[in-house]
């Protein structure tokens, strides 16, 4: 997926100025900056949620020429989980939630098919929810909400994955799982995007975008050492990497 | 015992043809149906009087019986409340609850209310015959009460206007003839609401030569401002005794020479009755008005 | 998986509907029995039959229309008249009011029902002109707000004008379920039926919301053109209940939250269930209003408010049990 002159509008302000990125196909890109970089924008850009002028492109494709259905069956979004309670909430169940995940394959009519109901079960069984199926949704803890707006965003089986901010109130062994899946849906050829601020997290990832100040500060393969170099400097010298095992940490300095 | 059987002379057949055509003449006027348009415009055809009749407005209420026809009512609204007679009938509720199952329970051949009552198509649709009225003048009740005669075979109505007038002209004379045009204010509610030129008490106002304060152009019943009345200094208050500790509360009213000389009827809740309903009880009404205010302006000799 | 539940509480709510109506053929306030003589079979069957059926269908109507305001709108508070509906309604009637006196026939057949329900349909209309149609939700309710306070404003110098017109204007803002016919009943059921297809087929979509507006765009959903017809519904069956029974208070907000409970989250059940409390609850006020202090009537606007008073009073105390513990 490619960026070409992007420039995203909240209202009359541009937040990023004339991007122009690479996205790789069926690896994993993950997003860093400082807060108000424009991380969330950028993502919310892509599914159409914002304004922004230039062009998105998917294989050559512009995404402004899909339709809204073909657009969500394409691409899944993943909210940043503001762990805001809302009192009204009418209260779905889990597995009602999940099923809203394939409400971009459904007919008008909207009734649950078979393969609906089996790609619920896997999308819940792969986030280590479908113990939480028959729950209400307000009545989880944060970190179980989580794995359940995860397994949502599964349940629509896009080739795309968005995710802003995916390991949010998500305990260590949660984390390690969420890992695990990931690798499992690069397996199974996904692309996936994702917004994080935990930066060995990031480092974790195939390929890392740089934002800063509304536009891009660099990109490049997490193993490149010029890469390493851009993300201290983004930093402003206040971070140190280290190799520990096999993986790249980022300790403050 | 003559037995006649000459066949009937040319002249005879014309007797009898005569008669013949008489007889059938007066039965065709007798069964001929009463027929009366109300003051909606719709019209009402009845065969015979109605003997069961509800009235669901307290000056119709009072009109029926002043016609001589209480006799027939079976049913009235919660405020008609004169003659004593019908304290006994069953009260069917007022404007916005009337009681539409004890109404059709009751089988009257004859609803009276006001024109503009949603009930008016709700009772045709069940098969009642209804009259609407609107009587917000002198000569509306006038013509209500020839509507009632028409209805019930009466000629009362006349006679009861004529009552009427004559009460007024001995109210005018009880005031005394100096000072002429006292002004006056009449408050209907303390809203406030007062009663204007065009109304039926203003009507009344005018024949016992009062100057009403309320200009013809603010119509019937306005809502007015305080301050009108302060600035046009009415001679004479009238108003009901419930309601009279706050209007002297009111600013600026202590000024007004009704309030300050103490020139202020008030009327108790059983005259407010006689005075806010347009029946057959208005010269009754005139009366009151002029006997308070010939007591109040001789009380003070100005 | 809830599906199971679905049909049993389907079946309870309308064997409650079925009860009521049936007491509604056997209460009044002119005595309570079926004894059949002659005057008792007009009131049976010209009377109550059509006010209690009439009373559920325009509770069913008002129920359904709070419940899409409360889901569209995702607010507790929200009722069928937020967008301007009863002051429109209002609005109508009086300028009826006004014209019944010139007495034209055209005017006569729209009648006042034709005129509340045109002025609540332009109430709503003009909220959302006023909003620039449906682009955001807040927009919408603020606009909502402002033309009912401006339409409000219409009223209040509109009985200025014409005082004598306001005791007919009292009573319709009272509500009145006394007056209803059979082609009254005939007209609801049409609308309700209506109503109840056009929803029952979109409302699914409207699960979405519970995650989020954003999520739910980017499920493909034509958010915006659901709501706007969401809202034609609701304005319709805003509309056709004030018609006929004028300004009841409550049943469109309680209803919805009677109901929540029951539907586990789910638009379809939660909009239906909504519509069938709104005729209980309707019907029962009706039926306590005219065997209370029979034979007077009290009007039925004052015991939906009670009611519903009441309940929102219980609801408070049970979210402030909640928050402590």
């Amino acid at each position: 997926m490619n960026t070409h002159d992007l420039s995203v509008y909240r209202g009359p302000c541009a937040i990023l100025r004339e991007l122009n990125l690479h996205i790789p196909q069926k690896q994993w890109t993950s997003i860093v900056g400082p807060n108000g970089a424009g991380k969330s924008s950028l993502l919310q850009a892509m599914v159409g949620l914002l304004h922004y002028t230039g062009s998105i492109n998917l294989d050559g494709v512009d995404l402004k020429s899909l339709s809204n259905k073909d657009r969500a069956k394409t691409i899944g979004w993943l909210e940043q989980n503001t762990n805001t309670h809302q009192e009204f909430e009418d209260c779905l169940t889990v597995y009602d939630t999940v099923m809203l995940g394939r409400l971009p394959h459904q007919t008008w009519l909207h009734l649950p098919t078979q393969e609906d109901h089996l790609k619920v079960e896997q999308a819940l069984k792969q986030t280590h929810s479908w113990e939480l199926r028959g729950r209400l949704l307000n009545q989880l803890s944060g970190g179980e909400r989580q794995r359940v707006l995860m397994a949502r965003l599964l349940a629509v089986d896009a080739d795309i994955l968005l995710m802003d901010e995916p390991l949010a109130n998500l305990d260590p062994p949660h984390q390690a799982d969420w890992l695990k899946q990931q690798k499992n849906l690069l397996a199974q050829g996904k692309t996936l995007v994702t917004v994080l601020h935990e930066i060995h997290f990031a480092l974790r990832a195939d390929h890392i975008i740089m934002l800063h100040h509304g536009g891009m500060h660099f990109q490049g393969s997490s193993q490149d050492p010029q890469t390493h170099q851009a993300l201290i400097e983004l930093f402003e010298g206040r971070i140190r990497l280290e190799k520990a095992g096999n993986d790249w940490v980022a300790l403050p300095n | 015992m003559k037995k006649n059987t000459q066949p009937l002379t040319q002249a005879q057949y014309v007797w009898v043809g005569v008669v013949l055509f008489l007889l059938f003449f007066s039965l065709g006027v007798l069964a001929s149906p009463i027929t009366v348009v109300d003051d909606g415009g719709n019209t009402l055809n009845l065969n015979n009087p109605p003997q069961r009749v509800i009235s669901l407005l307290p000056s119709l209420t009072e009109s029926v019986c002043a016609l001589g026809k209480c006799n027939t009512l079976v049913g009235t609204d919660r405020y008609s409340n004169w003659p004593k007679s019908i304290d006994s009938l069953p009260k069917l509720g007022a404007i916005g609850d009337f009681n539409i199952e004890r109404i059709v329970q009751l089988k009257p051949d004859l609803v009276l209310l006001e024109k503009a009552s949603p009930l008016i198509s709700r009772l045709k649709s069940l098969g009642i015959p209804t009259l609407g009225f609107d009587i917000k003048s002198m000569e509306d009740e006038h013509r209500a009460l020839q509507k009632l005669d028409l209805v019930f075979d009466t000629t009362q109505g006349n006679r009861v206007w004529d009552q009427i007038q004559a009460q007024i002209v001995r109210a005018n004379k009880q005031l005394p003839t100096s000072p002429k045009n006292i002004s006056v204010y009449f408050e209907v509610n303390p809203a406030p609401f007062a009663a204007g030129r065009s109304s039926f008490i203003g009507e009344l106002l005018n024949r016992l030569d009062l100057m009403n304060i309320i200009p013809d152009s603010l119509g019937p019943f306005p809502k007015i401002n305080p301050e009108f009345v302060v600035k046009a200094k009415p001679q004479v208050i009238l108003i009901s005794e419930t309601n009279i500790s706050q209007i002297k509360k009111r600013p600026g009213w202590s000024t007004i020479p009704a309030i300050s000389q103490n020139k202020i009827c008030t009327f108790t809740p059983q005259e407010n009755d006689i005075l806010v309903r347009p029946g057959p009880r208005m010269g009754e009404a005139a009366l009151i008005i002029s006997e308070c205010i010939q007591k109040k302006m001789s009380s003070s000799e100005q | 998986m809830t599906s199971k539940h679905f049909l049993p509480k389907f079946i309870l709510l309308l064997a409650i509907s079925a009860i009521l109506l049936a007491l509604g053929s056997f209460l009044g306030s002119a005595g309570i029995s079926w004894n059949l003589s002659d005057a008792s079979q007009t009131i049976v069957f010209d009377i109550r039959l059509p006010r209690s059926l009439g009373a559920f269908l325009a509770g069913a109507l008002l129920g359904l229309a709070g419940g899409i305001a409360q889901s569209l709108f995702r607010n507790p508070l929200a009722d069928p008249y937020l967008l301007g509906s009863a002051s429109g309604a209002l609005l109508g009637v009086g300028i009826m009011l006004c014209f019944t006196q010139i007495g034209s026939p055209l005017l006569e057949t729209v009648g006042i029902n034709g005129g509340a329900f045109i002025g609540a349909l332009l109430g709503v209309f003009a909220a959302l002109l006023l909003a620039g149609g449906y682009r955001s939700s807040i927009r919408l309710l603020l606009s909502g707000v402002v033309i009912s306070v401006i339409l409000g404003a219409a009223n209040s110098l509109f009985t200025f004008i014409r005082p004598d017109l306001y005791q007919s204007l009292q009573s319709f803002m009272l509500g009145n379920t006394t007056l209803l016919t059979w082609n009254a009943v005939e007209l609801m059921a049409i609308t309700l039926t209506i109503c109840l297809i056009i929803t029952l087929l979109i409302s699914p979509a409207l699960d979405a919301l519970a995650l989020g507006e954003n999520t739910a765009l980017t499920l493909g959903l034509p958010l915006a053109q659901l709501r706007l017809t969401l809202i034609g519904v609701l304005a319709l069956a805003t509309g056709c209940a004030v018609a006929q029974t004028g300004l009841i208070a409550f049943v469109g907000l309680a209803a919805p939250h009677l109901v929540r409970k029951l539907s586990a989250g789910r638009q379809r059940s939660q909009l239906l269930f909504s519509g069938i409390a709104g005729g209980i609850l309707l019907l029962g006020s009706d039926l306590l209003a005219r065997t209370l202090f029979a034979p007077i009537e009290i009007p039925v606007g004052i015991v939906t408010a009670v009611l519903g008073g009441i309940y929102l009073l219980t609801l408070l105390k049970r979210s402030q049990m909640g928050a402590h513990s």
